[in-house]
């Protein structure tokens, strides 16, 4: 198989007694989009969080070849900041030498219109769209997206799988938390969180499974 | 890597830097500064409730007169009782609204400042601007209820000199406090009860008035100590106690040593083993 881009390894974390990954294997080639599902609980939110690193497993390794962008599952903003000041502080954070990618980004999910609006009175969706472009303002290597497009509307949603779509064409990869059935098909390796335990899934794509237990 | 390796890696970049790591600090300071500025009811309570503070409390204490152990010098004073309570009033108001306006301005942008860091921010570049934004912000705020002061009594040029700088001591002092609740306590509710009994106890319990702990050496170990003694000497005594005022300024300097400490640490980030 190719050299992975990201890859777990024996990732183990509980909270207090309770035991939520119990040695989960990942690994996810470029330009692949890997779906994890399972149900609530089951610590898909988690395994995300450790993989992006902005939580420590009690146990197991992550190694990451490039840059890495991550959208939380609640969108981390500043109420009191407009659209367009979230996307120049991130920009400066990722110190981007433009907002070439942000005002792409902006006309693809369609919200160009709430550039000058405080992000305390966007609607749910759009706070969402906002998560989103921040995650991928600096277009990483490696974008990790937990459930990225609850409350959009369908056309965005429809939007936003072209723009996944775009990703994978360019050997971008994609990691993806959902709960959503029909959305599996879009994945080339879908695996199962459940018990604790990541299990590969054949996918309709029928690309190599590259998760294992 | 074993977890406990899953520690900062400073050698390795989040990301690839195109600009300058400098650049990243007038986009700090600009939001830092438009955070703590952002608070309506912190506002509301400048305009408001200061005026009303005053007089409700120049007419509790009447023209009473007290006495005023100043401790550098050992002397007495005998000063008008109106007088000493619109310095602590004053300073019981300059201490609440900074606590309070700095406390809720980190508490609301904590997770978000954690993104920054997460997304290539530089933590040293974040800290400086947040605390240069709450010293600031603090300065201004006790420089506004300086003035305020000047409607209900006239001290005198050297004496409102003191009166402002010691304002401006204890609002650093619990800008710096805010800073350090704001990153350590669990909720909202808890952070305001700190700071304003904190508030309450630390300055009216300087001030003699009906207090049976006055002039007792427990209250050198307030806060409010220095600036109250440096504010009544310079005021009242017409004397300066720089000492107390470097005393004054040792609160924020541990306050924010601490709490900054902490926001280090709660917005750590863990980098990956690279291939």
């Amino acid at each position: 198989m190719t050299q992975a881009v990201l890859e777990a390894r024996e990732i183990r974390k509980a909270y207090r007694r309770h035991q939520v990954l119990r040695g989960v294997n990942l690994a996810v080639a470029p330009g692949q989009l890997a779906a994890v599902v399972g149900e609530n609980g089951s610590g898909k939110s988690t395994l995300l969080k450790i993989l992006a690193g902005t939580l420590a497993a009690d146990r197991g390794e992550v190694e990451l070849a490039g840059t890495l962008g991550y959208c939380p599952q609640d969108p981390v903003l500043n109420d009191s900041l407009t659209v367009g000041q979230h996307l120049r502080y991130f920009a400066a954070a990722r110190r981007l030498p433009s907002l070439r990618r942000a005002e792409e980004l902006l006309a693809r999910l369609g919200y160009e219109q709430y550039r000058g609006q405080v992000a305390g009175e966007l609607s749910g969706g759009t706070r969402q769209k906002l998560n989103l472009t921040l995650a991928m303002l600096h277009d990483p290597d490696v974008l990790l997206l937990d459930e990225p497009y609850q409350g959009f509307d369908w056309e965005t949603y429809l939007r936003f799988w072209d723009l996944a779509g775009d990703l994978r064409a360019r050997r971008k990869t994609v990691v993806i938390i959902t709960h959503l059935v029909f959305e599996q098909d879009r994945s080339d390796l879908l695996a199962d969180l459940a018990g604790g335990h990541l299990t590969p899934r054949q996918s309709s794509a029928g690309e190599d499974d590259h998760a294992r237990r | 890597m074993p977890a406990a390796d899953l520690a900062p890696d400073p050698a390795r970049p989040a990301v690839p830097a195109n600009l300058p790591a400098f650049r990243q600090f007038p986009v700090a300071w600009r939001f830092a500064l438009r955070n703590q500025a952002r608070n309506r009811l912190a506002w509301l309570l400048l305009i408001a409730f200061v005026p009303a503070w005053y007089e409700l409390m120049a007419g509790i204490a009447g023209h009473t007169p007290l006495t005023f152990k100043l401790y550098a010098t050992g002397r007495v004073l005998t000063v008008d009782g109106g007088h000493l309570t619109l310095i602590t009033a004053g300073l019981n108001a300059v201490t609440m609204i900074v606590g309070f306006a700095v406390f809720a301005a980190i508490r609301r942008t904590l997770a978000f400042d954690k993104r920054l860091v997460f997304a290539g921010y530089r933590q040293a570049t974040l800290v400086t601007a947040k605390t240069l934004a709450i010293a600031v912000m603090a300065a201004a705020v006790a420089g506004y209820i300086s003035l305020v002061l000047v409607a209900f009594w006239r001290p005198g040029l050297a004496g409102g000199a003191a009166i402002a700088t010691a304002f401006t001591v204890i609002a650093l002092a619990y800008g710096a406090l805010g800073l350090l609740l704001g990153v350590l306590v669990g909720n909202d509710l808890e952070g305001f009860f700190l700071i304003i009994m904190g508030s309450l106890m630390d300055t009216f319990l300087q001030n003699p008035l009906g207090n049976p702990l006055a002039n007792k050496p427990v209250l050198q170990w307030f806060p409010s100590f220095g600036p109250t003694q440096f504010a009544v000497a310079g005021s009242l005594g017409h004397t300066a106690l720089w000492d107390h005022l470097a005393l004054g300024l040792a609160w924020p300097a541990a306050f924010a040593g601490i709490g900054l400490v902490i926001f280090r640490a709660r917005t750590r980030i863990r980098t990956h083993h690279d291939r």
